[in-house]
């Protein structure tokens, strides 16, 4: 089991640098030259030069690169253009937001799917059935931002039972962004679920124990269930990263101080430094995730870590 | 006498032979309500995107501002009522299907013609080439697919044929995922030996041997694609990094809408729904398609 941690630990180092460098160079090509936007108009070319160098912008891709991952190491991304404030800092501070956003988002996806998942599958091709598959479809077809602004027409604006953004009513103000999320998550997991449940009911074993009289209830639970979340854990963990781009537009129809917010906000001011460290630290939090889940996984089934340790 | 048996019976050869391909599959999804519905809906909307031209005059009834008109609920003379600037929405959201298919389709078609080709020759070569591709492609999807598409965005500058690399960029790696796969179970078939024993050159041997076998799974995934890249490209918009104003995209009229959801929240009503329909009939097709080609996943 150790030789397999380390493994997966290992050859994650060279994904999680090459993320890092696909998103840099994007964004710098996205940059264009900032030097020209911050030194006078009559600069002379020592000046411009020195700034750069101030800035942190000479050299070539790569030797930019080798320096802002030396610099991430050590926690520095650099400086806000705007805000003048440190990139690490003004995303650790946002973070917390987002996770807590994604984890209740994860516990009403999984609060919804899974009984209804399951209740479709006991009842296939009942009428339970057919209503919450075609509440998954509808699920899966609604883009989540305007989810998010009919839940602020209804529940807001018309009821006005919650708050329509902002964060200060703290649980109240986390539902609705919550729903927004999880309901194209919990679409899709219903789903899942759904199918590997169908799988697991037609084994024997639980012909065996329904022949034992082991009461339904408990065949379900106990037996079913079990086998079938194996699969939905994985799929689970894969959908993590589409909760975190999910919350890009939660956070902005809400105002959300996320991270997803930052990098909107960021793109609109040009502040080139911030987005590309929140994107960075975001893909590499969804890798480290991932990683994490990967090694859970192998835990649970000894089939998968073979793979790697032989 | 004879010859008559033998062509009636050659005949019947050949319809059985062209039943089994085509026609079978036009037959299951004829039996699935979902996909049929789906179709309908589907026919509709891209009627919709292509009459538009000719039911509204894009320059005065789709962006000119007439801010007399300005915010007018639903009516019979504005179906679904009038927007801040005074332009009639129904005209804005039958417009709309033309931005909305347009990007989703063809940014889909670059993922799949780039996803395809890398995935094909991942699985066919093998090797350090099918490592790196498949790494990369590990890679792209550990990234957050809004995430991604906005970064390309803000490198290449906000247009729509930006927005439509940009959302083909992040739906190109399920592509190569289902292109690589598809070509790795073919490749060992004993057709395929024969094919090299006979001396075909290998590019044809790809071409006209193993990606015909494939091509259920990739219209399969391109259907399903085109409605979540017609989302994201929805985002995209709603976050103001997708098709420029004054054009009538369904997510920045929703973007639009937004800020007068409190006293005119019929705005954010119909881009939505418009939305919502267009992909629902997409991932019915799909869903359909699916079901069809491969009747073990059907239960």
């Amino acid at each position: 089991m150790y030789r397999y941690i380390i493994k997966r630990l290992l050859m994650v180092i060279p994904v999680l640098l090459s993320v890092a460098f696909i998103i840099y160079a994007i964004m710098d090509v996205a940059e264009g030259d900032p030097v020209y936007s911050v030194v006078s108009a009559d600069a002379s070319e020592e000046e411009i030069a020195a700034q750069r160098e101030a800035m942190g912008l000479n050299g070539s891709l790569v030797e930019r690169y080798f320096r802002y991952v030396k610099g991430m190491l050590t926690g520095d991304l650099g400086k806000s253009y705007v805000s003048k404030r440190d990139v690490m800092q003004t995303y650790l501070t946002r973070l917390p937001n987002t996770l807590m956003l994604s984890f209740v988002t994860m516990i009403v996806a999984l609060g919804i799917s899974i009984p209804l998942g399951i209740i479709a599958a006991v009842n296939q091709n009942s009428i339970k059935d057919t209503v919450s598959m075609i509440m998954a479809l509808l699920g899966l077809s609604m883009p989540n931002f305007w989810l998010g602004l009919l839940l602020i027409i209804v529940f807001s604006l018309k009821l006005g039972w919650l708050p329509s953004g902002g964060y200060e009513d703290g649980i109240r103000s986390i539902i609705l962004p919550a729903f927004t999320i999880g309901a194209g998550l919990a679409a899709f997991m219903t789903r899942s679920t759904r199918s590997s449940m169908l799988d697991v009911i037609r084994q024997d074993y639980l012909r065996m124990a329904r022949a034992k009289g082991v009461p339904e209830r408990k065949i379900i639970r106990k037996h079913a269930l079990r086998n079938a979340l194996i699969p939905i854990i994985t799929v689970f963990g894969v959908q993590f990263s589409n909760v975190l781009g999910g919350s890009v537009l939660a956070e902005t129809v809400f105002a959300w101080p996320g991270v997803g917010r930052l990098v909107v906000d960021a793109i609109d001011q040009r502040d080139i430094p911030t987005v590309t460290g929140a994107l960075v630290m975001t893909t590499m939090l969804v890798t480290i995730v991932n990683l994490l889940i990967d090694i859970v996984y192998a835990y649970v089934d000894p089939r998968i870590k073979s793979q790697y340790v032989k | 006498m004879r010859d008559q048996a033998v062509e009636k019976k050659e005949r019947a050869s050949q319809k059985y032979k062209k039943r089994s391909s085509l026609m079978s599959i036009w037959r299951q999804l004829r039996k699935n309500k979902g996909a049929i519905l789906g179709i309908i809906l589907l026919v509709l909307i891209v009627g919709v995107a292509l009459g538009s031209p000719y039911i509204f005059n894009y320059e005065e009834q789709v962006i000119a501002n007439n801010i007399k008109q300005r915010m007018q609920p639903p009516s019979a003379e504005h179906w679904f009522g009038t927007d801040d600037m005074g332009r009639d929405i129904f005209a804005r959201v039958c417009y709309g299907a033309r931005y909305s298919l347009a990007v989703g389709v063809i940014a889909v078609m670059f993922a799949l013609v780039f996803g395809v080709t890398l995935g094909a020759a991942a699985g066919y070569i093998g090797g350090v080439f099918e490592d790196v591709t498949m790494r990369v492609c590990d890679i792209f999807s550990s990234i957050p697919s809004v995430l991604m598409a906005i970064a390309v965005v803000s490198a290449l500058g906000k247009s729509t044929f930006n927005l439509m690399i940009a959302v083909g960029i992040a739906s190109t790696a399920p592509f190569i995922r289902v292109a690589r796969a598809a070509v790795l179970t073919i490749r060992g078939e004993e057709y395929i030996e024969s094919a090299r024993a006979i001396g075909s050159p290998e590019w044809l041997i790809v071409v006209s041997h193993i990606l015909p076998n494939c091509v259920s799974q990739i219209i399969v995934q391109a259907t399903l694609r085109v409605g979540s890249a017609i989302i994201s490209a929805a985002q995209l918009s709603f976050l103001g990094l997708g098709v420029p104003a004054p054009a009538p995209e369904w997510g920045s009229m929703l973007s639009a809408g937004r800020a007068y959801i409190r006293d005119y929240s019929y705005m954010t009503l119909y881009p939505g729904i418009a939305i919502m329909v267009t992909v629902l009939s997409l991932n019915l097709i799909g869903d359909g398609l699916r079901d069809a080609l491969d009747p073990k996943l059907k239960r």
